[in-house]
């Protein structure tokens, strides 16, 4: 559990994320992807969330910038509507807003988004951080250095 | 030898190795109709080398070194991107610890992520530091002056290199730091790049959109930054502005000096700040094709208003055959309206909480 602990070390950039989001309300949201708005600076993925009643309604999660992801060949139609994914995050501080940050955004099964399905994450010859004694890497990415 | 090379002391770094090698690949580079050489192109600026050595470094990493460091941060990325629990809780209540911009509640995750994957490469040499004038690789002390002027403009926006104030966790730290969207980073506000992407000078910022085009035509050369789609056109030739005319990147002219391209900016704004820097920042581009694919950037920083000295740093732009899109910052820029609008509701409710 360690393990998912480290790997779930989301990375900030290009804004004050605490300002946006209330670290009092941790969300996790499941359901179907609705629509995608491949803008800048930031993608926004749209999901369908089934409430404990029965009623649905529609989050918004905040992703990153869509450039690094069209040069390695994912288009709005690389998450089609209807894509099951699991976003673990925090509320916008606004709570009217049904928006939160995509920490981490998977398919149900975990594999992250983009990497687990494009092959972008090429495996690496005895790089497995977790065996052999290596300590888990620990770089938390940062923007504005 | 090759290391030697590197401690050529700064006055004469001008005439130096990148000249010479620029010389010797005099036949192989592409060139204008007007004979300069061509550095038209799309050019991938992301490097693991930082702008100033890390504490202990060498100058220059040797071939195993670097390539030791690089695999580290091929294994790092490998392990980000791996898959976690599906059935995961939600975050902890109270936040996540976060440090900085992430601000306790985290950003998202490394999909998104385009940082450097290889040392810059000068000369031969695998280059520890971008800065290399002081030879310590670090850039000089601010003067007392500047420092008078960084507390100051501790009610100020960010420089234009930082996302957010490093010990800004929200809205705790820095007061009034929420309060009108001009005290917001430029980056925020979608107004300059992050980490002096931008520049002048032009930087890597360590993680993505890191692209640069360079269109030439005889009369200016305009320098496309990917993130926030900063245009910065230099006037070939000409004199500066007037001094009381004064521009968010600063105004560029530039000239041929042989085959390197000499810019020279000026007129900034108080608004950029770059490192702290004042209005009088004086920065100094050279721009040198060493090779068909590869063009090598070199800036001297002068201000004696901020450093006790003029500092000078070189890497490589590697030419890329990928595309640079459209970046339209504002179309989608929810974030900065989520912003304003957290501060505003949290300030009424702390003021709810008081009057009970």
């Amino acid at each position: 559990m360690a393990f998912v602990a480290a790997a779930a070390v989301p990375i900030v950039a290009h804004h004050a994320f605490g300002g946006e989001f209330d670290p009092n309300r941790p969300v996790l949201l499941k359901g179907k992807v609705t629509r995608v708005e491949w803008v800048n600076p930031h993608a926004w993925i749209h999901v369908e969330v089934a409430k404990p009643d029965g009623t649905k309604e529609e989050w918004m999660v905040e992703g990153g910038t869509p450039n690094t992801l069209l040069r390695r060949g994912i288009t709005k139609d690389s998450l089609k509507p209807g894509t099951e994914i699991v976003v673990d995050g925090y509320q916008a501080r606004d709570h009217s807003q049904l928006r939160a940050n995509g920490r981490n955004v998977t398919f149900p099964d975990g594999r992250k988004l983009f990497l687990g399905s494009s092959g972008t994450g090429a495996p690496i010859d005895g790089a497995d951080p977790t065996e052999g004694g290596a300590k888990p890497p620990t770089g938390r990415g940062r923007g504005g250095q | 030898m090759m290391r030697d090379r590197f401690f050529i002391p700064a006055a004469a770094l001008a005439l130096s190795s990148a000249l010479m090698s620029a010389q010797s690949t005099k036949s192989t580079i592409p060139r204008t109709a007007d004979g300069h050489p061509d550095l038209t192109g799309v050019y991938d600026l992301a490097t693991l080398t930082p702008v100033e050595r890390p504490n202990g470094a060498s100058p220059v990493y040797t071939e195993a070194e670097a390539k030791k460091l690089e695999q580290q941060v091929a294994v790092r990325k490998e392990y980000q991107g791996r898959a976690i629990d599906g059935n995961r809780p939600a975050p902890p209540k109270g936040g996540d610890g976060s440090p900085g911009p992430a601000g306790n509640v985290g950003g998202y995750n490394s999909f998104w992520i385009d940082s450097g994957s290889s040392y810059t490469i000068v000369d031969g040499q695998r280059r520890s530091s971008i800065v290399i004038d002081p030879q310590d690789g670090r850039v000089p002390e601010l003067t007392a002056e500047a420092r008078q002027r960084a507390a100051a403009a501790r009610n100020q926006a960010p420089t234009s290199d930082q996302t957010a104030r490093e010990d800004d966790p929200g809205f705790e730290k820095t007061p009034g730091a929420y309060d009108d969207p001009e005290r917001r980073p430029l980056g925020e506000r979608c107004l300059i790049g992050f980490g002096s992407t931008s520049g002048p000078p032009a930087l890597p910022n360590y993680f993505y959109n890191n692209l640069h085009q360079i269109v030439q035509t005889a009369d200016s050369v305009m320098i496309l930054n990917e993130m926030v789609h900063d245009a910065r056109v230099v006037r070939m030739n000409q004199p500066h502005l007037p001094p009381t005319v004064r521009r968010w990147m600063g105004d560029s002219v530039g000239r041929w000096e042989g085959d390197t391209l000499v810019v020279d900016t000026t007129n900034f704004t108080d608004k950029t700040r770059f490192r702290g820097s004042s209005p009088d920042l004086h920065v100094v581009e050279r721009f040198t094709r060493t090779g068909p694919k590869t063009l090598l950037y070199r800036f001297t920083i002068d201000d004696p208003k901020t450093w006790t000295r003029a500092w000078t740093g070189e890497y490589t732009w590697p030419a890329t055959d990928e595309r640079l899109y459209e970046y339209a910052c504002h179309e989608g820029n929810y974030a900065l309206g989520d912003i304003l609008r957290g501060a505003r509701l949290k300030e009424a409710d702390d003021a709810r909480k008081k009057s009970r």
